[in-house]
């Protein structure tokens, strides 16, 4: 898949690297990677990170860890193709260094974290094939330590999206909590955040990224999912959905705010007995699902935010994919039903908040002593070579192969 | 969907029109042909379409003018076929009835919903109420000083509500209903309720729904009529508040597949959230007549439903594609947790294995086109999608209130019983049963109500819950569920489709139907037994009857606590005792047959009628075992008046006439014998006597299989003295003792006589003059007055208040404190033209009266009443309830506000094990002080 050949790419360039620590999240439809490379050759960045230390008044000798620098890649697969995933790490011929299980003896029992559903059913596929066993992390506590990290260390990561604008939003570490994490996978999981590791699932719905892509498929025959989302940006919904208008004979319903092109009823028109599915364009179809699936998701939210009083809604996971119109409907959703009150903020590094909850997770492991590794929460993360790419990329999904890079202590 | 799916039948009543017309051109000599019928027939007319008509209540009636046509007798609860006979054959498009000059009692009003989707109708059609010239009626009223005067500043209107539906996108057959049926002709202006109504020119019919903007020049120009256009919120409020203010079995939960209704406290109904789910939804937080707020809504809704299912399936209709669901297995098509996690659930927050984690989800795989999958997976999944979203946004926006009801309407549920706990999960789910979703049986028709209501003066605001009476005809040809062709108009067509489907030899299944649904466990979306047709779509027709509106009935007044009341004894929501009456009904319905056609002098018509109301009242029967609550709660009563309801269905007016009259006759002649027997007596075994008299002579119920093969021993009065002669005290209830102490006293003090005493009477022949008649006679003895209660309309061999007087009378030449007592109450004014002698000592007695009960049916809901009865009921101290529909199936444990003495003999074994821990045939006499 592209995907991985530009990954691939990328590593190849960078024949130096290693990786080091790796962890993934397989959902319904995709699997999502995150692991660590270290560069070995890392002199400018060394002497940035000592600079910025400086400049932050963190001194090294605070940290009796060695520093490790790298560099943070995401990836992803389908999970349906999860052998093409099992290639990749094996060519990725993991150094998987420190993750054998000290306690037990007989350790060339190779651990990586995993979280997702996948992580169970596919568990057995792992062992078989790469002699590796999965170290199952819940996944909601993965999703919110993802999203707190990223909200957290790296800037610019939350923006909000109206009338087409993006707009990066400054995060007060302080003033974070409480939130509500919308992750907006195969299904989707609402999560209202109060802290590390303080959260509580609150909601959800059936109706997510698989609904739009399963239900996509049956109707328009598109091959994937990027290509009903882009359908979607030719269509026009008014041929396949009921407004007001059309009940209206035009006019508005103006006495309970609603105008005459509201959606009255998703897919309202296509009850017209003169019409098959072969007569509408799939364009329309998939403009028409888009919003109907976005314009709920973001009215479930508001709702669920409305009853928890929490101001400000990150939404995240795959199915936004950067979408322009996927950002508006969602943005504008919220907007309508809170009159303006709440707001819809979407996260750049959206896919990956399981895989980097995972990864983060090794951080626990701290606590036996033996792996003792820390990503200092005050040092920013993310430093220059990688700047151009994180700060234009938003509307592809490019910004998915990007790597963080990053300086770790203790690995 | 049918073009036409109307809700219930209507065309029966509507002919009634043209037939209203007809009879009001000579209406004069109809009314004076009546009187002599009556005068000098008495009980025995042949023709009594004519003679029942009479039977018309007291109230506030005399409004209405006294020449009209007197044909509809909608004084008590006004039957629909009672006036049928003579229209048949009587084509409306002859007759435009409401044009003519003194055409001005059966007008009808409309006002419809032009949603997206669905147009829905509810229209009125009006029964002109009369004041007989009954001068039992007249009498009754002067004794029990009934006003005259109204007490309201405009009338309330007895006539019926009804409901209809077309598809929006077929408006032709909607506008051709229409027209054929004059609908827009109608005027609720009540000026012009008693005068003429000519066809006016600018006629205005209220509408609501987006078409009624959409489509206001189409009906201007097809019909003639200027739309009033009516906001749409406005109306679903007012419609649904009214529905859960008067109609009793409206709302009610839907768990598991499991129905059950709510009985809603109409002093804390508001807040509730108002969930409609048409193309889109509304949400409506209503917090009083006409105060509420839109809070929120989805356009996921029923057009999603119908327009994706379209798309992705084929299907021809919205119930089709409902249809589909039943068979399906969603599991092909969403992403289940289990999908995701291996199979095992994701327990840590709450979610099982089967919970749908992505509507859908599986339908992204690369191997499978939309060909590849079932219509039926699909439309499984989809409706699931789409109630399980709905109910969790209603049960957000409840929340957001601090609402604990949700109340959902609109077409998209069409009482689907999967739908419908999709939803209850939902929002059970969600609210971790905090919420209660709760579903109303007029769902689709709040709109139209509303819109209705919007009317300036339409007289339902000041409706009561007991002033309305459900009827559930049979209505548009149902077979498994679906409904063929149109309604049918009239009789014929009906009597006809029936014999079609039995040459076809289709089973009539009656219509909807539905078993359990297997859904649920944690997490929600259990896979429900998606094997074959076990959820099969409820048409949803049957489930709304035709409404009634009988303003002169009243909650009896004497119920201790009325809130509490229920009639029913047995509740049949236990199956095996549903099971049991069912087989009962079925058992006794041949002998039941052929006494109505034989009633009907046996002629072919009798015959094919005969046979169509065996078929309509089985297939009722069916329905009713497989969905109990089809038609509202269902208790014993119920049951045992939509058999009487479907016999006068099918135009059986009187099917026990001739039996009744040849019982009465036996029983008046040897009644002088017993008087005399009785006078012989002292007081004390006096009444002892003529308690087992009661007791004995109650075992004359044509209702009772075990009685009717014993009348095929003997004769009356044999069976009267054998059975008397058995009554050994003490009787399995036994209050005597106590109640003849209050009648005699002890210790030689003597109790105040009762003032006024009702008697619920319950059989014809010796039940009535044997039983009855002598212990009314003893009480009148006494200073007593005495109403002989008794029904509006025949059932089973049950005596009528028509049929009362003559009784009396023929009793009376035998006996003067009868005779007197009559007199007093005016019930021999003519019927005695040979009185044995003067009337001066006439003033001495206490009255004997008859009052109608306002009921067709053995057994008795006293919450409905006539006016009547409730106005005898104000001065009376003692109630006397005589048999077993009316003190044992209904009211034995209805508690009084006086003393009432509940008399019977228990003659079903079952009945008698369950109740009172008997056998057939043993008695009950329970005498309770005033509660």
């Amino acid at each position: 898949m592209d995907l991985l050949a530009a990954v691939s790419n990328q590593q190849n360039s960078q024949p130096q690297s290693q990786i080091s620590h790796l962890a993934l999240d397989i959902g319904g439809s995709l699997i999502k990677l995150v692991y660590f490379s270290r560069i070995n050759d890392s002199c400018r960045d060394n002497d940035e990170l000592r600079s910025h230390n400086e400049s932050l008044g963190v001194s090294n000798s605070d940290t009796s860890q060695p520093i490790l620098e790298g560099r943070l890649h995401f990836a992803k697969f389908e999970t349906s193709k999860i052998n093409d995933c099992l290639e990749f790490i094996r060519s990725k011929k993991l150094r998987l260094g420190g993750f054998h299980d000290c306690t037990s003896p007989s350790s060339d029992k190779i651990f990586i974290k995993a979280t997702g559903g996948g992580a169970y059913k596919f568990a057995d596929l792992f062992k078989e094939k790469l002699g590796i066993s999965l170290d199952k992390e819940d996944e909601m506590d993965c999703l919110v330590t993802g999203a707190n990290f990223l909200l957290k260390a790296v800037p610019q990561e939350a923006f909000t999206y109206l009338d087409g604008q993006k707009e990066f939003v400054q995060i007060d570490h302080n003033d974070l909590y409480p939130y509500l994490l919308v992750n907006i996978g195969s299904g989707v999981s609402m999560i209202k955040v109060d802290g590390d590791g303080k959260f509580e699932r609150v909601s959800g719905t059936n109706v997510g990224g698989g609904t739009f892509w399963g239900l996509g498929r049956l109707l328009t025959k598109c091959k994937n999912f990027d290509e009903l989302l882009e359908l979607s940006q030719l269509g026009n919904n008014r041929v396949v959905d009921m407004l007001v208008g059309d009940i209206y004979g035009g006019t508005d319903y103006a006495k309970i705010g609603l105008s005459a092109t509201t959606i009255a009823s998703s897919f309202g028109k296509a009850i017209s007995d003169n019409k098959e599915l072969e007569d509408y364009k799939p364009e329309d179809i998939s403009r028409s699902l888009l919003r109907m699936i976005s314009n709920n998701i973001g009215q479930i939210s508001y709702l669920n935010a409305l009853r928890f009083g929490l101001k400000r809604i990150f939404f995240a996971g795959f199915f936004i994919r950067g979408h322009a119109y996927t950002l508006d409907t969602i943005s504008v959703a919220v907007h309508f039903w809170s009159k303006g009150e709440a707001k819809a903020m979407f996260l750049r590094h959206e896919g990956f908040l399981g895989a980097l909850g995972a990864f983060m997770s090794y951080e626990k492991q701290s606590l036996h002593g033996l792996m003792v590794h820390k990503i200092l929460p005050r040092f920013p993360i993310s430093v220059s070579s990688a700047g151009d790419k994180i700060y234009c990329s938003l509307n592809s999904d490019s910004n998915e192969n990007e790597g963080i890079e990053c300086t770790v202590y203790g690995m | 969907m049918a073009g036409l799916t109307e809700d219930l039948v209507l065309g029966v009543d509507d002919k009634i029109e043209g037939f209203q017309n007809k009879n009001n051109n000579n209406s004069n000599s109809n009314n004076n042909n009546q009187k002599e019928v009556i005068d000098k027939e008495g009980l025995g007319v042949r023709g009594e379409e004519n003679s029942n008509t009479n039977n018309n209540q007291g109230g506030e009636r005399d409004m209405a003018p006294p020449a009209s046509s007197s044909i509809h007798r909608s004084g008590s609860r006004p039957q629909l076929d009672l006036s049928k006979a003579a229209i048949q054959g009587n084509s409306e498009e002859r007759d435009p009835t409401i044009l003519l000059p003194n055409q001005s009692d059966d007008i009808s009003h409309l006002a419809l919903d032009i949603g997206g989707s669905l147009i829905k109708l509810v229209y009125f059609s009006r029964h002109e109420d009369q004041s007989s010239d009954d001068k039992r009626k007249r009498t009754v009223k002067e004794r029990l000083g009934i006003s005259n005067g109204n007490r309201r500043s405009y009338p309330i209107l007895g006539g019926r509500l009804h409901f209809v539906k077309f598809e929006t996108s077929k408006l032709n057959e909607c506008l051709e209903f229409i027209s054929s049926k004059q609908l827009h002709r109608g005027r609720i202006d009540s000026h012009h309720w008693n005068s003429e109504a000519p066809a006016n020119e600018n006629a205005v019919i209220k509408a609501t729904g987006g078409g009624a903007y959409k489509f206001a020049d189409l009906f201007k120009e097809r019909l003639g009529v200027s739309i009033d256009k009516e906001d749409e919120m406005d109306c679903l409020v007012a419609g649904a508040n009214f529905l859960l203010k008067a109609i009793r079995h409206e709302a009610f939960t839907h768990i598991e597949g499991h129905k059950e209704f709510v009985q809603i406290d109409h002093n804390d109904l508001f807040p509730y959230l108002l969930v409609n789910i048409g193309s889109g939804v509304s949400m409506i937080k209503v917090d009083g007549d006409g105060k509420f707020q839109r809070v929120s809504g989805t356009n996921v809704g029923g057009g999603t439903y119908w327009g994706l299912g379209r798309l992705l399936t084929k299907c021809n209709s919205f119930d089709e594609l409902l249809e589909l669901s039943q068979r399906g297995d969603n599991r092909t098509i969403d992403m289940l947790v289990g999908d995701i996690y291996g199979g095992m659930d994701y327990s840590k927050i709450g979610l099982s294995a089967s919970t749908i984690a992505s509507s859908f989800g599986k339908a992204i795989s690369d191997k499978k086109e939309l060909k590849d999958y079932r219509p039926e997976d699909i439309s499984l999944s989809l409706l699931r999608m789409i109630s399980y979203n709905i109910g969790q946004i209603s049960y957000l926006n409840a929340l957001r209130f601090g609402l604990k009801r949700i109340f959902f309407g609109g077409f998209f549920i069409r009482g689907h019983a999967y739908t419908m706990d999709t939803i209850s999960f939902a929002i059970h789910f969600w609210s971790q049963g905090e919420a209660q979703a709760m579903f109303l049986r007029h769902e689709g028709f709040l709109g139209a109500l509303g819109a209705f209501m919007s009317y300036e003066k339409h007289g339902l605001d000041d409706l009561m819950v007991h002033q309305l009476v459900e009827r559930f005809p049979m209505g548009a040809p149902y077979t498994g569920g679906k409904i063929h062709g149109p309604p049918l108009g009239d009789l014929n067509e009906k009597i006809s489709w029936m014999e079609k489907f039995v040459l076809k030899g289709t089973e009539i299944t009656a219509p909807v139907p539905m078993a359990p649904p297997g859904t649920t466990g944690l997490g929600g979306f259990e896979v429900p037994s998606s094997k074959g047709g076990t959820l099969r779509s409820d048409a949803s027709a049957l489930n709304v009857g035709v409404l009634h509106l009988v303003p002169t009935l009243e909650v009896f007044p004497l119920l201790a606590n009325q809130k509490m009341y229920e009639p029913n004894t047995i509740d049949l929501a236990d199956h095996s005792e549903l099971e049991y009456w069912f087989t009962v009904l079925s058992e006794h319905l041949p002998d039941l047959v052929d006494k109505a056609v034989a009633s009907e002098g046996g002629t072919d018509d009798a015959k094919r009628r005969g046979d169509a109301f065996a078929r309509a009242f089985s297939a009722h029967l069916a329905r009713l075992m497989e969905e109990p609550a089809a038609y509202g709660k269902l208790g014993l009563a119920n049951l045992l008046e939509l058999r009487e309801e479907c016999l006068r269905e099918f135009q059986f007016l009187d099917a026990y006439r001739s039996i009744k009259l040849r019982e009465n006759e036996a029983s008046l002649a040897v009644l002088p014998d017993l008087l005399l027997e009785l006078d012989r007596m002292d007081e004390e075994a006096r009444l002892l006597t003529l308690i087992e008299g009661v007791l004995a002579a109650n075992i004359f119920d044509w209702g009772s299989r075990a009685c009717v093969d014993l009348y095929h021993k003997g004769t009356i009065i044999e069976i009267y003295r054998m059975s008397r002669n058995k009554m050994q005290r003490p009787w399995r209830v036994d209050d005597f003792d106590l109640f003849k102490e209050r009648m005699l006293g002890s210790k030689g003090k003597k109790p105040r006589p009762h003032k006024r005493a009702l008697l619920f009477v319950d059989n014809s022949g010796a039940d009535i003059v044997l039983g009855m008649l002598p212990l009314a006679r003893e009480l009148l003895r006494r200073g007593t007055e005495v109403v002989l209660v008794a029904n509006s309309l025949p059932a089973l061999n049950d005596v009528t208040a028509m049929e009362l007087p003559d009784i009396v009378a023929e009793a009376a030449k035998h006996c003067d404190i009868l005779r007197r007592a009559a007199e007093a109450g005016g019930l021999l004014v003519d019927a005695m033209t040979n009185t044995l002698d003067g009337s001066k000592e006439n003033s001495s007695s206490v009255p004997l009266m008859v009052v109608e009960n306002g009921c067709g049916s053995p057994c008795i809901d006293l919450r409905q009443v006539s006016s009547e009865l409730a106005a005898a009921a104000k001065d009376a101290d003692l109630i006397i309830l005589e048999g077993m529909g009316r003190a044992l199936h209904t009211n034995f444990n209805a508690r009084f506000k006086c003393e009432a003495l509940k008399l019977a003999m228990v003659k079903n074994q079952r009945l008698a094990e369950k109740l009172i821990k008997g056998k057939i045939y043993d008695c009950v006499c329970r005498y309770e002080p005033a509660s």
